[in-house]
């Protein structure tokens, strides 16, 4: 008897306890307030301040496959300036998804990949101001800094930045006889018909199944396919039907048109539905494959793919405006601190994102350009001789938010989801939409999404 | 001391007792219901009346969302895609059906049996994706088959690529995925007859087909009308195999892809929760004409349907008439 009413006590007490900390998790949103922090990155002297600081940081990252290896790697070597701060990695898988959800909580851990999908004017909210952009641009480049950075201050550091482009395998370009790399869309669509002609692999591969990488195609239609730094602002977000024919091979409607022309005129893969992404690093580099659209990051990849690493060569997009050919570069990923956190840790991520950038050599190891302005191109850029390189411009103030805006209108999801090229390839496959039909479907949600964002000409 | 022991004897009495149990085991599951359930529904409800993103203000827009879930194109194109699973739900249903009265007298290795179609159930959705995917690949597991019956790998489609059959490709992965779970539910059903019913058959002489016509078929109508339910509401929300094996490309994008792509690509979220509540409204009105044809047309349970009823009505009005005459 007794002990049964002792069962019921417990069992009571168990289930009230579980519903307070239920009703706390609830509560807890409340407690977690933004610590403002006094200090930028510019003003740390690494291994020289802070050096006794103590935290346990928590670091959110999309590079899942090396954080047994490389990052562990990095946190010894750290370790070594900042004995007492520990770091402990999560890799989140599906991150662009994920990380939007877990950003809304605010405590989430200390460092993480600031995602694309935070406004501008909202990274105050999120993120702790890691200095003032004339500041900053001593030490890096200032126009990588742009993503992240909101009448002047600036939330992220760019991990590394990339060019875009086509990466390749150059025997197979040999091998059909391509002396010289295409400089216009045409002559890169001959280049790829005389692959298809002359050897067995896959002239162009478009990873299309995987979905994400078709953002890779968006990547090109500003700076690379106009050499206009003002380009995505001015063309893109304010202009006028921004993807109608230019007639004279540039600009956003070259580079789909290319991929149109490329899939219709069977110059792709036979089945878009099944590519397989991990696959077709090994196709690549085996020579299976002639080239695929995609940014500079691959290029380690695919070397690292099989044995013939010497082989993968990357090249600009074919695009040539007045002569000359160019290439959008852009930041990457950027590392972001928790302004949620405490001050501590605050200050110990800001060191560690300095080592990150500075010290570590991610950007160089994952074929990257860095964005600190002293280093130097790494290697396998050297093929981009000639070619300049354009880094967009930042959005005048007070429009940051406009092409996020525009583009979720229009749910056109450029550099997001990749849903032009994916419906170029679609309708390049079954042939009951004309490049000129989808070009001017794509301008009239573009202008309807400018006009309720207050657009005008 | 005192009071104590009667506070003791006042929670050991047996009224509160028995509503202090009830209360306290309630609490829990209860508790886990509003969390993860409820609250969340009424919190989407809210969201679609916002014009919101993940992140950043909203703004109140009051009933635009819904009205533009009616006057997009794509929102209502897609719902027509379920009728490929509805299709594909009944094919299942009457494979699990045979299947399951097949294997639910004694036949040699029926055990195996059961458990080879059972399992395809135990695989997690998106594992089932990837199968598939590689499954329709030209030239892979399907494609080498076909050539093994003599066909001609030029002859075969693209399975997942033309869109007359990309659809088809994608449901019937649902049958070979769900058809076990059916036969298991009608096994255990067909069990449940009595077995007295069968000797009946026998001994007036009934051969296979009409004890499972006029036996199992009537006794285990209610659980087929429920699988029936379940499929249909299922089909208006399939998710899992368009995403994984097509991504809802070449034209496979279901409801479900529709607004998942809304929410996490557009950051349409309000709008996209709507869609989510107008679907939910769908499968209600689903499910309650479904239940009143099966009213109408067989009866629930042990009642008799009302067409019967009304007939019998009808009868016995005229007799009486006739009678009276």
């Amino acid at each position: 008897m007794k002990k049964s009413t002792l069962k019921r006590v417990f069992a009571a007490t168990v289930s009230a306890a579980m519903v307070m900390s239920l009703a706390a998790c609830g509560g807890s949103k409340k407690a977690v307030e933004k610590q403002e922090i006094d200090l930028t990155i510019d003003q740390i002297k690494l291994g020289e301040d802070y050096t006794d600081i103590e935290a346990d940081l928590k670091f959110l990252t999309h590079k899942t496959d090396v954080i047994d290896t490389t990052f562990s790697e990095y946190i010894t070597e750290f370790q070594k300036l900042y004995p007492n701060v520990n770091i402990e990695y999560e890799g989140i898988t599906d991150y662009a998804n994920d990380i939007t959800t877990r950003l809304t909580t605010g405590d989430w851990g200390d460092i993480c990949m600031v995602p694309m999908t935070v406004d501008k004017d909202e990274l105050e909210n999120y993120f702790t101001k890691l200095g003032d952009k004339a500041a900053l641009a001593g030490t890096y480049e200032e126009n990588m800094l742009n993503n992240y950075a909101y009448q002047d201050n600036v939330y992220g550091i760019p991990s590394m930045a990339n060019v875009q482009g086509i990466v390749y395998n150059k025997k197979v370009f040999e091998d059909a006889g391509v002396t010289e790399l295409p400089k216009t869309p045409d002559d890169f669509l001959d280049a790829l018909q005389a692959i298809k002609d002359k050897t067995d692999a896959i002239p162009l591969y478009t990873n299309f199944a995987a979905g994400w990488t078709m953002t890779a195609w968006d990547a090109n239609i500003d700076g690379g396919a106009t050499g206009d730094p003002d380009f995505a602002n001015t063309g893109l977000t304010k202009g006028e039907n921004p993807f109608a024919d230019r007639g004279d091979g540039t600009g956003p409607y070259a580079v789909y048109n290319t991929l149109y022309e490329a899939v219709k005129r069977g110059l792709t893969e036979e089945d878009p539905t099944t590519t397989d992404w991990e696959g077709s690093k090994g196709m690549l580099n085996a020579g299976e494959i002639g080239c695929m659209v995609l940014g500079s990051w691959s290029i380690v990849q695919m070397q690292q793919a099989g044995d013939n690493g010497d082989d993968i060569g990357f090249m600009a997009f074919p695009i040539t405006v007045d002569g000359q050919q160019y290439a959008a570069a852009g930041p990457d990923y950027n590392y972001g601190i928790n302004c949620n956190s405490s001050s501590d840790n605050q200050i110990a991520a800001m060191c560690y994102i300095k080592w990150l950038v500075e010290e570590s050599g991610f950007a160089q190891g994952e074929g990257g350009l860095s964005v600190v302005s002293t280093d130097e191109y790494p290697e396998a850029l050297t093929a981009l001789e000639g070619i300049e390189l354009v880094v967009n411009n930042p959005a005048a103030s007070g429009e940051e938010n406009l092409f996020n805006d525009v583009n979720n209108d229009s749910e056109l999801g450029i550099n997001v989801s990749g849903a032009v090229p994916t419906q170029v390839v679609e309708e390049a496959v079954s042939g009951s939409k004309t490049m000129e039909d989808m070009a001017a479907e794509w301008n009239e949600k573009w202008t309807a999404a400018q006009e309720s964002n207050g657009v005008e000409y | 001391m005192n009071e104590k022991k009667s506070f003791k004897a006042w929670i050991q009495s047996g009224k509160v007792n028995r509503k202090l149990c009830i209360i306290v085991f309630m609490l829990v599951p209860v508790a886990l219901l509003l969390i993860f359930t409820y609250i969340p529904f009424f919190k989407m409800i809210g969201f679609s009346f916002y014009d919101m993103k993940y992140i950043g203000d909203r703004e109140f827009v009051g009933l635009q969302n819904y009205v533009e879930v009616f006057t997009r194109k794509d929102c209502f194109q897609a719902l027509k895609l379920s009728l490929y699973y509805i299709v594909a739900s009944f094919i299942q249903l009457a494979l699990a059906l045979y299947f399951a009265s097949v294997l639910s007298f004694k036949v040699k290795g029926g055990g195996v049996f059961k458990g080879l179609m059972f399992f395809p159930y135990l695989v997690c959705g998106i594992a089932v994706g990837f199968i598939f995917k590689f499954f329709y690949t030209r030239g892979f597991v399907l494609d080498t088959v076909l050539q093994w019956c003599g066909f001609n790998l030029e002859n075969l489609p693209y399975w997942l690529k033309d869109t007359s059959i990309n659809n088809i490709s994608v449901a019937a992965t649902s049958i070979w995925r769900y058809m076990g779970q059916g036969m298991v539910m009608f096994i255990g059903a067909i069990m449940s007859v009595d077995a007295s019913l069968y000797e009946a058959g026998d001994i007036d002489g009934a051969n296979s087909f009409q004890k499972f016509f006029y036996i199992i078929l009537p006794n285990i109508k209610t659980i087929i009308v429920l699988n029936m339910i379940l499929s249909i509401t299922g089909s208006l929300s399939v998710f899992e195999p368009p995403y994984v094996i097509t991504g809802g490309d070449f034209g496979t994008g279901t409801y479900f892809v529709i607004m998942n792509k809304l929410a996490h690509e557009s950051q349409k979220v309000g709008l996209a929760s709507a869609m989510a509540v107008v679907l939910l409204g769908l499968i209600m009105i689903a499910t309650l004409i479904q239940k009143g044809v099966e009213k109408y047309y067989f009866g629930v349970g042990d009642q008799e349907s009302i067409r019967e009823v009304r007939k019998r009505k009808k009868r016995q009005e005229l007799e009486a008439k006739g009678g009276a005459r």
